[in-house]
């Protein structure tokens, strides 16, 4: 059983590793193996694909991760700034306790899309997005397309901007 | 016929071993968030007696689970938290007892491997027990003073016999895991 889990995560890697070099083909929200739902803040389903069409933030974070936390705080200026703009964040969470999560969202004043997707490292958004550290992140252009990772404050801002077509 | 011999083997091993471990909880540090990376859990998962590695975020511990019958080797444990770039702040590891008669400052061999009891009084061991390993580099530096100073054996330092402990019957060489309870 663990032998043809660690087949699958190499299978997985090895595809996910040819579409994130870039002579290869651009990883897409659109593709099966990227799309998921988690469940929002209202119990809602967010599904990943229907953001389609939107410059947006794909972020995993936990209440626990305090760099999470640091992050946020920036993430709350870029989205205020940029939200009437045509930007979206989706934050998905790797917390346990949804009542930890909840809290986090409420005390860093977060507005954005929330989701919820149990099981920590082995849920499943993370596994499909390879996700073994937190934060990590993928700004998505309006075609679905991943063009850029784990960006950081400035580098992110400027992207942002650059895919919304703002001087 | 073979089940008969398993059978009387598995109970000669049950009767010699006097203790089975079981589980571990291991709390890991570094210069960056050790929770916030996958890498320990993952370092855990692949050491060949581990059936299951769960995260505590409250506790901020990696709850180790052993296969059954395991010949659990700590120090493997040690190394793939240290391969992962992050080095152990804890590891307690809990198992069975039946019977085990415990010394201050004496060495006894428990599950094939040797254990030297620090600063605990004498008493026998029953039932699940969890012991603290604290040779160096399974706790913090300040811990590792702290508990090394309790004990004048100069085995503690090494984590192996050396001269001091031969006279147990054992090589200078062997392992000796230095525990608390």
């Amino acid at each position: 059983m663990k032998n043809l889990r660690i087949l699958i995560l190499s299978l997985v890697f090895a595809f996910s590793a040819i579409a994130v070099n870039a002579q290869g083909p651009i990883p897409n929200i659109e593709d099966y193996r990227l799309d998921f739902t988690v469940v929002g803040m209202k119990g809602d389903s967010i599904k990943l694909s229907s953001l389609k069409g939107k410059v947006f933030l794909l972020d995993f974070w936990a209440s626990w991760c305090a760099p999470c936390r640091y992050a946020n705080k920036y993430l709350v200026k870029f989205y205020n700034k940029y939200k009437d703009k045509g930007f979206e964040i989706l934050s998905v969470s790797l917390d346990d306790e949804k009542n930890a999560w909840k809290k986090a969202v409420a005390k860093d004043k977060i507005t954005w899309m929330q989701g919820f997707d149990k099981g920590g490292w082995d849920s499943f958004a993370a596994m499909k997005w390879q996700v073994d550290a937190l934060p990590s992140s993928f700004l998505i252009n309006k075609n679905g397309d991943v063009v850029g990772i784990n960006l950081e404050k400035d580098d992110l801002e400027k992207k942002i901007k650059e895919l919304l077509e703002l001087k | 016929m073979k089940k008969i011999i398993a059978v009387v083997v598995m109970a000669f091993v049950t009767v010699a071993l006097q203790a089975q471990f079981s589980k571990a909880t291991l709390q890991a540090s570094g210069l960056t968030c050790a929770m916030c990376s996958k890498a320990v859990k993952v370092a855990l998962e692949n050491v060949p007696f581990v059936q299951e590695v769960k995260v505590n975020i409250k506790s901020q511990e990696y709850t180790i689970m052993f296969k059954e019958n395991n010949n659990a080797d700590f120090d493997a444990l040690k190394k793939a938290v240290e391969d992962a770039g992050f080095s152990v702040a804890s590891l307690k590891v809990t198992g069975n007892f039946s019977g085990v008669n415990v010394q201050k400052d004496k060495h006894l061999q428990l599950d094939g491997k040797n254990f030297h009891f620090i600063s605990s009084s004498d008493k026998v061991l029953n039932g699940e027990q969890t012991i603290r390993i604290v040779d160096k580099d399974f706790l913090s530096a300040k811990d590792y003073k702290k508990y090394s100073a309790a004990t004048k054996m100069e085995c503690i330092k090494t984590g192996k016999a050396g001269d001091c402990c031969v006279k147990d019957g054992m090589h200078s060489e062997e392992r000796v895991y230095h525990v608390i309870i």
